[in-house]
């Protein structure tokens, strides 16, 4: 219990701050309005130190993933900053220059408070799905993540198509959770445990008597399927597009991250359940059917988000048709999974992941802080491939933000993204999916067609005759965000190595060993009152106070 | 705190014995219908309102077969998880509504064809 | 352990198909069946919106306040809150009153229903509340 409590940290201070903000948001007082972006910006580096001194999840977590919590907890709150940086002046802008002029400030008009409040909350529901040991504070702890992010776009602009998006989102979004909640039913009606160290070991130990029950199975893959909308991959990835063209920049910047890495984490997890040891000994792979459908995922994601993107015209659906490919690629590496137990990293296909989601995180914030940036004389949002070119010589720190980023998103040799998808190309071949390999490689070549396009437009392309020029917007944390990302894009190659070892460490996975599950509720309950279901109860008691 | 775990028990000696297949399989089934008419109606409904209701019916399949599996494995997992489930559908309830209010000043129309802004 | 079924063969999924395709085929047939069977009568009284009922008075396009809808959400948050204090208060008239762990069991449901204060503060400053 308190061990618990010991790695929860980062999100009390975060809920706290999620409490002040909500209130502070719509003060009527301008400078405490002011101050509600430093609450999340001082609670979230006390989450951030919070993280690094936290243990381990260790017996807390039921010992699948013993070492998560604290790497994944400091790459949320390291890239959440990042995103707060670039949140700045995205709702209240019209109300705010209203009560400049001297009208008085109506609270119901204002969203400052609602769109921090949610924010924050989604990153705290990020971090509970990073110290998830359970289906139940999973499923609570992804619907915390994104239930905020709907509301987020809604409000992000004052225009209808925000709206839209955010209808879109919503209602796929609750088709996903649906789904995924199915699934996690049968898989507790399979296993009659929601506690997921315990369900592997049911699980374990069905592998070891003939194979999963068939109803285990199914759950699993319903729920894969429901989870696939969190990282939109391809049967769920409908929405990318209109979602993140519709929200303002900054937001679409948030989408990109925050349900993308919860919803890797949730399959990390639910993946760890049934391991990637196929009752074989020494085999690295996952049961067939799931192997085959998250193979067949991870192939039709990348190809079908590269080869759409290559027909946009708009920045923002380039930008998410990359995100659902993104997504292909680093189901690469959950499917090539931890490899040998105390491999070298470039055989660990779950370190590979946890490192390109860090990866991924800083370059999508580079790129959108340049857009957020950029702004039309009417307050549009720049979007389209127009306002982009010749930006290196108009705006030379943005054009090279972009340029950098651009090409680290590409994979380009001596920047970020290029380690990152490394680890997921070698964790694949060392898992022995060759074939997957190769179409991640087709893959990375038709993308390299359309990051070029956007590097040329930037870099090469002269600015002929416009027809609305874009502005730097006046908020200068946005540059200030995009500067930093392109500056970790740029150096943290040379300091990359604590991440590696932090993300290599993260994805400990300890497989469950095939036995009977030790307070199995229909094995014990009639007999002997039993303790520790009594901590679980507790346990259970204390995440509906933290949500 | 061992007077609430014997408490605990009490309420499952009312019924200990377990539920056997026979009589799970019906609970089964009709969450499985639940769920797939909640699934084509998303899917063939154009409908606002239908369609959120549709996913709260796939909710509520989902709560049914928690609620038939604690029962079948007695354990009280799956009602704890059957009320989490309730309050979340009660807060995209409430999200649902919002949205769709909004959208109705905007449009004056609940028709999902009626949005067609983002296209490409 | 027992488990709904053992062996991994495929035979083993066919009761889950069968499953999938009752399911499936009972939504799908409800859809067929009353596109095929259900009557499709067009006329006056039929558009009516409470057929054979009360005539309808005024427009449905009546715009109700603002208020209504925020009522009815504030509502909604504090009802679903009620939930989770009933099997709370099942488990804790049963604790030991002495004990440290019933002490514990009351803050938290005290830090619980704080939550629900923060969110009676943010709706009071939002305006929720007033009604003028």
């Amino acid at each position: 219990m308190t061990e618990k409590l010991a790695i929860l940290w980062p999100e009390i201070f975060l809920f706290i701050a999620t409490c002040l903000v909500m209130i502070t948001g719509q003060w009527p007082s301008r400078a405490i309005r002011a101050f509600t972006p430093w609450i999340c910006a001082v609670a979230l580096f006390a989450a951030f130190g919070a993280a690094m001194s936290s243990p381990g999840s260790g017996s807390a977590h039921g010992g699948m993933f013993p070492e998560i919590v604290p790497y994944a907890k400091m790459l949320i709150a390291a890239v959440g900053m990042l995103i707060l940086l670039l949140l700045s002046g995205t709702v209240d802008r019209e109300l705010e220059a209203e009560v400049d002029a001297g009208k008085p400030f109506s609270s119901i008009r204002s969203n400052r408070g609602e769109f921090y409040a949610f924010f924050m909350f989604s990153l705290t529901g990020l971090m509970l799905t990073a110290s998830a040991d359970d289906l139940i504070w999973l499923f609570l702890a992804l619907e915390l993540t994104s239930l905020p992010t709907y509301i987020m776009v809604a409000i992000s602009t004052e225009r209808k198509k925000s709206l839209e998006a955010a209808v879109k989102y919503f209602f796929l979004g609750a088709l996903g959770a649906a789904i995924f909640l199915y699934g996690f039913a049968l898989i507790y009606g399979a296993t009659g445990s929601t506690n997921l160290s315990e369900i592997a070991t049911v699980f374990a130990t069905q592998t070891a008597n003939g194979g999963i029950s068939s109803l285990g199975m199914i759950g699993l893959l319903i729920a894969i399927i429901g989870i696939a909308f969190k990282i939109a991959a391809v049967p769920m990835h409908f929405y990318t597009p209109d979602v993140y063209q519709g929200a303002a920049s900054p937001v679409a910047a948030m989408l990109a991250f925050v349900p993308k890495t919860a919803g890797f984490l949730a399959l990390m997890f639910i993946l760890g359940t049934v391991g990637w040891n196929d009752g074989t000994a020494g085999g690295g792979h996952l049961p067939v059917a799931i192997e085959a459908t998250l193979w067949i995922m991870a192939a039709l994601t990348m190809t079908v988000g590269n080869i759409l993107a290559l027909l946009q015209t708009s920045v923002k659906r380039i930008l998410a048709y990359s995100s659902i490919a993104h997504s292909g690629y680093m189901l690469v590496g959950l499917i090539a999974g931890p490899g040998i137990i105390g491999g070298p990293f470039y055989q660990n296909g779950l370190a590979a992941v946890l490192f390109y989601l860090l990866t991924y995180g800083i370059m999508t914030v580079g790129v959108f802080a340049v857009l957020a940036s950029l702004e039309h004389r009417n307050g549009d949002e720049a979007d389209d491939m127009d306002d982009i070119r010749g930006l290196c010589k108009s705006h030379p720190v943005l054009g090279w933000t972009l340029v950098i980023c651009t090409l680290s998103m590409l994979g380009f040799p001596p920047l970020l993204g290029f380690l990152g998808k490394v680890g997921l190309f070698t964790s694949g071949i060392a898992a022995g999916q060759y074939a997957l390999i190769v179409i991640l490689g087709i893959n990375s070549a038709i993308a390299a067609c359309y990051y070029l396009r956007l590097v040329a437009a930037a870099y090469i392309d002269d600015k002929g005759k416009v027809s609305s020029p874009v502005y730097a917007s006046p908020f200068a944390t946005r540059k200030i965000a995009g500067v930093v990302s392109a500056f970790f894009v740029l150096f943290l190659l040379v300091f990359a190595q604590p991440m590696i070892n932090g993300a290599y460490n993260a994805s400990k996975y300890v497989p469950a060993v095939a036995g009977e599950v030790e307070h199995n509720d229909h094995t014990d309950r009639h007999t002997q009152s039993s303790p520790a279901k009594a901590d679980e109860d507790v346990a259970l008691t204390h995440k509906a106070l933290i949500d | 705190m061992m007077h609430a775990f014997e408490t605990l028990q009490l309420a499952q000696l009312a019924f200990p014995a377990e539920m056997n297949n026979s009589v799970l399989a019906p609970y089964l089934f009709v969450s499985a219908a639940m769920f797939c008419i909640g699934l084509i109606g998303f899917m063939t409904r154009k409908n606002m309102i239908i369609m959120f209701l549709c996913t709260e019916l796939m909710f509520q399949a989902a709560g049914l077969s928690l609620i038939a599996f604690g029962r079948h494995h007695l354990g009280s997992d799956g009602q704890t998880f059957v009320i989490f489930v309730l309050t979340v559908a009660a807060a995209e309830a409430a999200m649902a509504l919002a949205l769709v209010v909004l959208l109705f000043r905007h449009r004056e129309s609940l028709s999902a064809s009626a949005w067609k802004e983002l296209n490409g | 352990m027992y488990t709904l079924a053992e062996a991994n063969e495929i035979s083993a999924y066919l009761p889950v198909l069968l499953m999938i395709i009752g399911a499936a085929g009972f939504a799908g047939a409800n859809l067929l069946f009353s596109f095929i069977l259900g009557p499709r009568r067009a006329g006056e009284r039929k558009g009516e919106t409470y057929e054979s009922g009360m005539d309808a008075v005024g427009t449905a396009r009546k715009r109700f306040n603002i208020r209504f809808y925020l009522i009815a959400m504030v509502f909604l948050v504090f009802d679903v809150e009620i939930i989770f204090l009933y099997p709370w208060a099942q488990t804790f008239t049963s604790l030991d009153p002495m004990s440290d762990s019933s002490q514990i069991w009351l803050l938290r449901i005290l830090f619980f229903l704080f939550t629900t204060l923060v969110a009676y503060i943010y709706g009071y400053r939002k305006g929720v509340f007033k009604f003028d």
